[in-house]
């Protein structure tokens, strides 16, 4: 076998891509929020920030494939290592417990890592692949965030994705080899501060757009 | 008859590289028809299986463990000695020959010491090679300590798991060879018989302890790496499954035990809480360089500690031996111990504990250097014991550690029987009646590295041998006679179990053949030991069967060895009319109890073979000479 | 103070791999808080036996915490609920009168079972054949102090080279990963100059044979650490990472 898909295969390997795309989405939604603050400068700020990324389609194409790619990656690695771990236990012990290692992050990574994934999907067919003629991206975010139900969806999205964020942040640098006993606290508290960054800088858009409806 | 140890002729510091010269050669390309079958895989079956391989002998080596990682070398912790005089002290290799002859009161042949401690230095550079992580100061060089009373420090170490670090180096070393296919493990293999075919060694049979199955595996040569038999007194600092078997069976199957009555009793161990105690636990002897041991002076005081006023205790080994105070040798710090619990002023709920006292030392110190020095044994003393060496005296009591009697071998490491290699513990040879602290895993090593791979090519190149398969009668006899004594203990089907029956002969070896021994005693104990034998085969009960993983059966064959072998330490101890190191007999003792050696009579190894079942063992004699090291007598005042 | 305790016992038996096993009951009375836990499971055994049943099977050997043979998972806890401690260094004043304690094997695809509490840990002996070693052969190693190791590295070393291979990572693991014990080994050579020359060959070697004989992988949990008796630390295997990545894409090892 070729010595780059036997190491991309190896369990480091396949952990090492799981840490690369994720530290990727990570930057990702650090940008995505950066933008989406725009909507507290109201209808216009929006629209201009949303008309300026048009302006630089041929950019945004390639960062969208480069999403669609880390995606594809992320998804089908998690999916092989979710399998692989259940299979590496085949009879489960009767009493578990933890001795304080696991978080609430860790231990729901699989689960919290599909759910995103049905959220993505359900937030790209919300406002990425629909009919944007006569209206502006601000219409249909703000119309979308009328409803109190997508709201909800969107809320609870956002603290999932605070979860899975606030285990995979570190997790990835250990991943990588990046754990030196000056930094890792470091790391692990940039960890913390991103997931609660992404939760509530995410989370809250919406209620926000709910409350000036 | 007078055995002969095979010692090369010249000055000693030149009979080891005499005798290699001297030594047949096997050709390099004839190593690989060649097989050799390594019993255990502690530090010398490990560094032996490894060397034997690497010269290209194709090796099977058995371990009873399910790993050769686990063998009882492991857990040895304070160092190993070697003649480097890396610290400037004026230490050579004379000078450890020297220290270890005295110290094993002058009953080890001085050749194979000699030898050790020539060997010492290249074990040292062969670990590091392997990636042992040995203490270093500071500039990266390699850090020594004094260890055991020793003069010199030449003691390397990492950190209190020395022994560990060494197996596991010697582990890697012989895992390597199995990846390169010269090395096949077997682990949870028992060894239950020798065989012995056209007078050689030739093969063993073995108990595979998953399935049950008994399994016959020939080779060229056997090589016993199998360790001492501590627990013939139940409760030792052995591991559990430490046994005198693979050496018992290979008695009596010819090969003669030497000083089976050498045991030693080590003097900082926990003391036993209760009949249920299922082993002892060591801590370094280096506790005693802060720790004052004392009783209560008067017997029967049952206040706490901490009521006792200074006026009241007793500080015997200061106030008995005031120039090494309490750090007098094993023996004898053992031996004190005993005297006091005898005269009832023994401690804790057994009175049988004596205290060792850090207060002064934290007082002086404070408890932060005290801690640096000495917190692992704090915290190891604290979760066994449940209590805190900082501000309780901790409690101590002697505990058999280690034994240096083993199978006789000559100065090549070769048994009586022809082929048959004894290596380490299990054999008799360097540490005479008494061994020195970090000495053991310079053996172990010693004989495994750097011994054994030249002395076996001088065997096999000096030899013929017949082809022969399993199918070969020798093969045959061994194994029934093996599945007969299986079947004998499963069909027993008594009231007892094994462990008690164990723990009873413990009990009659400790109090009769432990730290002293009297001849009223011994003479006496024989017929104790034979009417429990007698009473364990009739009365044990094991169950399970034959056909599985059965522990009970595992045991029960140990102890029925032990049972057995308990008879040839009294028969030893008896014949031994002096006390030596190990061997204290309560009528050769100076006025200040001082063991009495007996130089004109009993300068020798005591070597004895079987003769049958129920008919007197055969004494030998191998004389001792000591042409370098003056006989003198050990004083500590 | 040395108490007695009553303790009720749910002890997994199993015959052998291929038969069924269930957790069965035992009364373990009149245990002292004395005793170590595998003492306390002698005496169940010793009274087992005197009733003609079969005793409970166990792997154990040097009774003080070193030889890494013990290990059960005790109420969800391989080796128990302190930390820093192996099975046999448990003592029973850790539990109280009353309690009920289950008891099972170390549970991993990469660990048959062979009976009862006892199960086959040779993956880990394989592991290191795989390449957990330095090739020197015997005889022609220089002087131990041509071999330079700073103090620190030689500690973190030792800190690496403690592991005991019992296995309780794995039993912790979720994903039943060997990451730390392989960590820790490649770490201990990795970090020592005389381990230098095989690091890239080593990390490749150990990786690819954790990867065959069916352990999980890694996801970070970090209870191996929490649970390991020697108190190895995660660091290892963020080495380890690094070792791989570095041996994968920097050294001509295929």
């Amino acid at each position: 076998m070729n010595w780059f898909v036997q190491t991309v295969t190896s369990s480091v390997g396949k952990k090492a891509m799981m840490a690369i795309t994720g530290l990727g989405f990570c930057l990702f939604l650090a940008a995505h929020l950066a933008g989406n603050l725009t909507i507290y400068g109201g209808r216009q700020a929006f629209n201009a920030y949303a008309d300026h990324l048009h302006s630089l389609e041929p950019l945004v194409k390639v960062a969208e494939f480069g999403l669609l790619f880390f995606a594809a990656v992320h998804v089908i690695t998690g999916l092989v290592l979710f399998y692989q771990n259940f299979a590496a236990r085949p009879s489960r012990y009767a009493v578990t417990s933890s001795a304080g290692g696991r978080s609430i992050g860790s231990r729901t990574m699989p689960y919290t890592g599909i759910f995103l994934l049905g959220f993505v999907l359900y937030h790209l067919l919300n406002f990425h692949f629909v009919d944007k003629t006569g209206t502006t991206i601000y219409d249909i975010v703000s119309g979308a965030f009328e409803n109190p139900a997508t709201v909800a969806v969107y809320v609870c999205a956002m603290i999932v994705a605070a979860i899975h964020v606030s285990h995979g942040f570190w997790s990835a640098f250990q991943t990588l080899g990046a754990n030196h006993p000056k930094y890792m606290p470091l790391i692990r508290g940039v960890g913390l501060v991103f997931s609660l960054l992404v939760g509530l800088g995410f989370g809250l858009l919406p209620v926000y757009l709910l409350a000036v409806s | 008859m007078q055995l002969d140890g095979n010692v090369p002729g010249g000055p000693v510091a030149q009979k080891w590289d005499r005798h290699r010269f001297e030594l047949k050669l096997v050709n390099p390309a004839n190593k690989r028809k060649f097989d050799i079958i390594v019993v255990g895989t502690g530090l010398a079956g490990g560094s032996a299986s490894a060397a034997l391989a690497e010269l290209g002998y194709n090796v099977k080596t058995f371990c009873i463990q399910d790993s050769p990682r686990r063998a009882h070398s492991i857990a040895a912790q304070g160092g190993i000695n070697a003649a480097k005089n890396y610290t400037n002290e004026g230490d050579s290799i004379w000078r450890l020959f020297y220290d270890t002859v005295k110290g094993g009161d002058f009953r080890a042949r001085e050749a194979n010491v000699y030898r050790l401690a020539q060997i010492s230095n290249n074990i040292i550079d062969q670990c590091v090679a392997l990636g042992v992580p040995f203490a270093r100061d500071y500039g990266g060089l390699l850090a020594n300590r004094s260890f055991g009373g020793s003069q010199v420090s030449r003691t390397f170490y990492a950190r209190g798991q020395t022994g560990q670090q060494l197996l596991l180096g010697a582990y890697s070393a012989m895992m390597r060879q199995v990846a390169a296919g010269k090395v096949q493990i077997y682990p949870r293999r028992e060894m239950l018989e020798l065989v012995v075919a056209g007078g050689q060694a030739r093969g063993i049979v073995v108990r595979n302890l998953v399935t049950g199955q008994l399994e016959k595996h020939m080779a060229h040569a056997v090589v016993l790496c199998t360790g001492g038999y501590g627990n013939v007194y139940f409760l030792s600092t052995n591991a559990m499954a430490s046994n005198v078997s693979a050496t018992y069976k290979c008695y009596r199957r010819g090969a003669f035990f030497a000083n089976p009555c050498f045991t030693q009793i080590h003097p900082t161990c926990i003391p036993v809480h209760g009949t249920y105690q299922s082993k002892l636990t060591l801590m370094s002897e280096s506790l005693r360089n802060d720790g004052r041991v004392w009783v209560p002076k008067n017997a029967g005081d049952s206040r706490p500690p901490s009521q006792i006023p200074e006026s009241d205790r007793d500080y015997y080994l200061e106030n008995k031996y005031p120039s090494f105070g309490n750090l007098v040798p094993r023996d004898v710090a053992s031996r004190n111990a005993k005297e006091q619990c005898d005269q009832g002023k023994g401690v804790g709920e057994t009175g049988l504990a004596v205290y060792l006292d850090f207060a002064d030392a934290i007082a002086r110190d404070g408890r932060d250097l005290i801690a640096r020095k000495y917190g692992n044994l704090f915290q190891m003393y604290e979760k066994i014991t449940g209590e805190d060496p900082y501000e309780t005296p901790m409690m101590i009591y002697p505990a058999v550690h280690y034994t240096m009697g083993g199978l006789w071998v000559d100065y090549n490491l070769m048994s009586t029987i022809d082929g048959l290699f004894v290596l380490g513990e299990a054999n008799f040879s360097d540490h005479g009646a008494n061994r020195l602290g970090a000495s053991a895993l310079m053996q172990g090593l010693a004989d495994g590295f750097f011994v054994i791979p030249y002395t076996i090519g001088g065997y096999i190149a000096g030899s013929s041998f017949a082809e022969i398969t399993t199918d070969h009668p020798a093969f045959k006899d061994a194994a029934a006679e093996a599945g007969q004594r299986i079947q004998k203990l499963l069909s027993v089907d008594g009231r007892r179990t094994v462990d008690d029956f164990h723990r009873h002969l413990g009990l009659i070896m400790w109090d009769h053949c432990g730290m002293a021994r009297n001849n009223g005693d011994l003479g006496k104990v024989r017929s104790l030991i034979q009417e429990l034998r007698a009473e364990f085969w009739e009365n044990v009960t094991v169950p399970g069967v034959e056909r599985d993983f059965n522990q009970s059966l595992e045991r029960a064959g140990r102890v029925a060895d032990f049972m057995e072998f308990a008879e040839l330490m009294i028969v030893d101890a008896l014949d031994r009319q002096e006390s030596c190191g190990g061997h204290f007999n309560e009528a050769y003792q100076s006025e200040e109890n001082e063991a009495m050696r007996d130089d004109e009579h009993f300068s020798h190894v005591s070597a004895w073979e079987f003769t049958g079942e129920g008919s007197e063992t055969n004494f030998h004699k191998e004389p001792l000479v000591f042409e370098n090291v003056e006989l003198a007598t050990r004083s500590y005042k | 103070m040395t108490k007695s305790i009553t303790l009720t016992l749910k002890v997994w038996r199993q015959q052998d791999p291929q038969s069924r096993g269930r957790l069965e009951t035992y009364e373990a009375r009149d245990i002292s808080t004395d005793m170590s836990f595998l003492e306390m499971l002698d005496v169940v055994n010793e009274q087992l036996t005197l009733e003609g049943r079969e005793p409970i099977a166990f792997d154990h050997d040097c009774r003080e915490g070193i030889c890494g043979t013990c290990g059960a998972v005790v109420n969800g806890r391989p080796h128990g609920p302190e930390k820093g401690t192996t099975l046999c260094q448990l003592h029973m004043r850790h539990f109280s009168d009353g309690d009920t304690i289950v008891i099972e094997p170390w549970r991993a695809r990469a660990f048959a079972l062979i009976k009862d509490l006892a199960v086959d840990r040779g993956a880990l002996d394989r592991l290191i054949r795989a390449g957990g070693y330095i090739s020197a052969n015997t005889g022609g190693a220089p002087d131990g102090n041509n071999i330079l190791v700073p103090q620190e590295t030689a500690e973190l070393a030792m800190d690496a080279a403690a592991c005991i291979g019992c296995g309780a990572c794995v039993a912790a693991c979720p994903n039943a990963s060997a990451m730390l014990f392989v960590g820790a080994k490649v770490s201990h050579l990795a970090l020592l100059p005389q381990g230098h020359p095989e690091a890239a060959a080593r990390a490749t070697a150990m990786v690819r044979e954790m990867d065959r004989l069916g352990f999980g992988n890694c996801g970070n949990e970090r209870e191996c650490e929490a649970e390991c008796p020697k108190e190895i630390k995660i660091t290892n295997i963020a080495r380890l990472n690094r070792e791989f990545l570095k041996a994968r894409f920097f050294s001509s090892v295929r």
